[in-house]
């Protein structure tokens, strides 16, 4: 019982260090805006009609939700056994190659080929998260430096398969694939919008997520992150689990990548990822690793990006804002987690 | 087939494979010191784009190159600062500050090159760096044209490599930036001030990045463009793991990452068919391999990516 009110209390205080930092970077870029002659409360007005105004526009603000909250969720698995995995825009690229290659070229009928896409995008995030694992717990090689480097690999990959042997001979030379064929797309959950079935699948990921942090390789995974050497007086291997960490963090993103191939995109095009990596890099933070914390971050977030293309159009304030935010939201997290620490220290 | 093997292919693409080394040059150069001081400074890619707006702008307002260099140096020391401070003083994380640099560099440089400049059909544009004639250098059959005929940034950039290798290998400040990045204690105890020492190294990796970043619009190009860095920031942090900290082998590693490029696009306007992608992304494979090399090794300075606190252990 007392656990529990601790774990609350924390809880708590987490979200208000979340909030706070986003209100910061609100304020922070409120002045911005009025100094250079727009009207603030305007434009986050616009931002947030744009997102929130109507059936259509909150579908969509899902439909982004979707990729962000599962790949955010994979990346707070690596970052609480304080693996830095950034590169969710790489694994997110080869789950979609990977799955999409087995829904074009494999005859089968849909029904049993949809789940064989799926399991072939899983297997290939766990195929690359193992990847950067080994090197990590084998070879020590930082896997900051290798999920980057993978990015760029990913992306030229992608470049290549869609202009070369992945591109579609009816497409008039476009760089992208066929279109997937109609049995294996996944359904619309609200008809006359785009949202797709993959919001579902995000919200059990995150409901399962939060019981894996209460199984036992949840919890050896967090002791690993906690203190390695603990970990291993425990009898816990740790380079088995900094690989298994990693296989599983890198299996969200490349389900991110199924679930937008095929739920909203039905085909490969150039640079698929955009810029997920980072706003999923954000959100996981924002959330404090926490599945929930995650969840609204990243609702929020699909939000910013939805409403942001709304504030450049109808209040003239340039997209970039949203980034702006993004950034300074990090800061201010980081900059309030570590003012916490500093008060303990002077008070233990 | 042929003309892969004509002088003009031979020397077009070397002389554009030392252009564009170059920003991944002054990048690599600058992290040398930060990374050795024992800071992993991912946010270089948001220092560049802001050094490449500010040498625009100070060129476009002043019709000063010089301006433009300067003001890329200052503003991306003052953006580096906000670096040192995450990092040196509230000891935050580096991968996660070092990203939220690089993500809110590129925005705040987006947002505030549409607020200076407005929406326009044509982008603004200024007269860039000409290039140099040496005289008889520049005459020299074939040398010439690949070695002696670029503008001054790419023989400041050539020079800081001979710089960067003097301060660091024979100098006392260079000793100081190494025993900060080894041991921090250590140094700490013969009254280095390493939080000092640190911060001094993110600056100069500010400066060198934003000179990276300025030659990318006032040096190559001569207009600002928001996708212009394109990774190369990132790239910049990959030469440097790839050379070891050493300033001749990142020479030597921005011109295998240029070189790659520069062969691509003169193969792709000669019309040679073969996939340019894979020939692209060899660099970031030979990067993980050689990655690999050194971990083993253990050739990381030891302090790398840990905060200094006198009073922890």
């Amino acid at each position: 019982m007392k656990d529990n009110l601790v774990k609350l209390k924390s809880f708590q205080e987490d979200a208000l260090a979340s909030i706070l930092a986003i209100l910061s970077a609100f304020f922070v870029c409120g002045l911005m805006l009025a100094f250079i002659g727009h009207n603030p409360f305007a434009a986050y007005g616009a931002l947030f009609r744009g997102a929130f105004g109507n059936t259509h526009k909150i579908a969509e603000t899902l439909v982004k939700t979707i990729p962000i909250l599962l790949m955010a969720l994979g990346t707070s698995i690596a970052f609480k056994c304080k693996i830095w995995n950034i590169g969710g825009n790489g694994q997110y690229t080869f789950g979609a190659i990977t799955s999409i290659a087995v829904g074009l070229y494999l005859d089968l009928p849909p029904i049993i080929l949809l789940p064989i896409t799926f399991i072939a995008a899983v297997l290939g995030g766990l195929l690359i998260g193992g990847f950067v694992g080994v090197l990590k717990a084998k070879l020590n090689a930082n896997e900051v430096i290798t999920t980057l480097m993978l990015d760029y690999i990913m992306l030229y990959i992608l470049s290549y398969m869609v202009n070369g042997p992945m591109m579609d001979p009816e497409g008039f030379g476009f760089p992208q694939t066929p279109i997937l064929p109609e049995g294996l797309r996944l359904m619309t959950v609200i008809p006359g919008t785009r949202l797709h079935f993959g919001i579902v699948i995000a919200v059990v990921m995150m409901v399962l997520t939060i019981y894996f942090w209460k199984s036992k390789l949840g919890f050896r995974i967090r002791l690993v992150g906690e203190d390695q050497d603990v970990a291993l007086y425990s009898g816990i291997h740790v380079p088995k689990h900094l690989i298994m960490t990693m296989m599983i963090s890198a299996g969200f993103a490349a389900l991110a990548g199924w679930v937008e191939v095929f739920g909203l995109h039905h085909r490969l095009q150039e640079n698929l990822a955009g810029n997920l990596g980072s706003i999923a890099f954000v959100v996981a933070l924002l959330g404090r690793l926490n599945p929930i914390g995650i969840g609204i971050g990243a609702l929020f977030f699909a939000a910013l990006s939805v409403g942001g293309a709304s504030m450049q159009r109808y209040e003239g304030v340039p997209y970039s804002l949203v980034g702006i935010i993004q950034g300074l939201v990090i800061i201010f997290v980081i900059s309030k987690v570590v003012y916490e620490r500093k008060k303990e220290k002077t008070i233990g | 087939m042929g003309s892969i093997l004509s002088e003009g292919f031979f020397i077009s693409l070397l002389a554009g494979t030392i252009r564009i080394s170059i920003p991944i040059l002054f990048a690599a150069l600058g992290e040398i010191y930060t990374q050795r001081s024992g800071i992993l400074n991912l946010g270089i890619e948001g220092i560049m784009i802001i050094g490449a707006l500010s040498g625009f702008v100070g060129t476009f307002f002043t019709g000063s190159l010089l301006v433009g260099l300067l003001s890329a140096m200052f503003f991306g020391f003052l953006y580096s600062l906000i670096m040192g401070f995450l990092s040196i003083t509230i000891k935050a994380n580096q991968v996660i500050a070092g990203t939220a640099l690089s993500i809110l560099g590129a925005s705040l440089a987006s947002f505030l090159y549409r607020v200076i400049f407005g929406v326009r059909k044509l982008p603004p544009t200024i007269k860039t760096f000409s290039d140099l004639d040496l005289g008889f250098l520049s005459r020299i059959p074939v040398l010439g044209p690949i070695l002696f005929r670029h503008n001054i940034m790419v023989y400041l950039a050539l020079a800081l490599v001979l710089v960067t290798w003097f301060v660091l290998e024979k100098t006392t400040f260079g000793l100081k930036v190494k025993a900060v990045g080894e041991y921090p204690r250590a140094a700490d105890s013969k009254g280095v001030h390493v939080n000092l020492i640190r911060y001094i190294c993110v600056s100069i990796g500010g400066v060198y990045a934003g000179l990276g970043g300025a030659f990318l619009s006032i040096g190559f190009m001569n207009t600002y463009m928001d996708h212009m860095i394109a990774g190369r920031g990132f790239i910049a942090v990959a030469v440097v793991i790839f050379s070891r900290w050493n300033p001749y082998r990142a020479l030597t590693a921005a011109l295998i990452f240029g070189g790659a490029n520069a062969l691509q696009m003169r193969l792709q306007s000669i019309g040679v068919e073969i996939p340019n992608q894979l020939l692209l992304s060899l660099p970031y494979i030979l990067t993980i391999l050689v990655l690999v090399g050194v971990s083993k090794k253990a050739e990381f300075p030891a302090a790398f990516t840990i905060p200094y606190s006198r009073e922890e252990k």
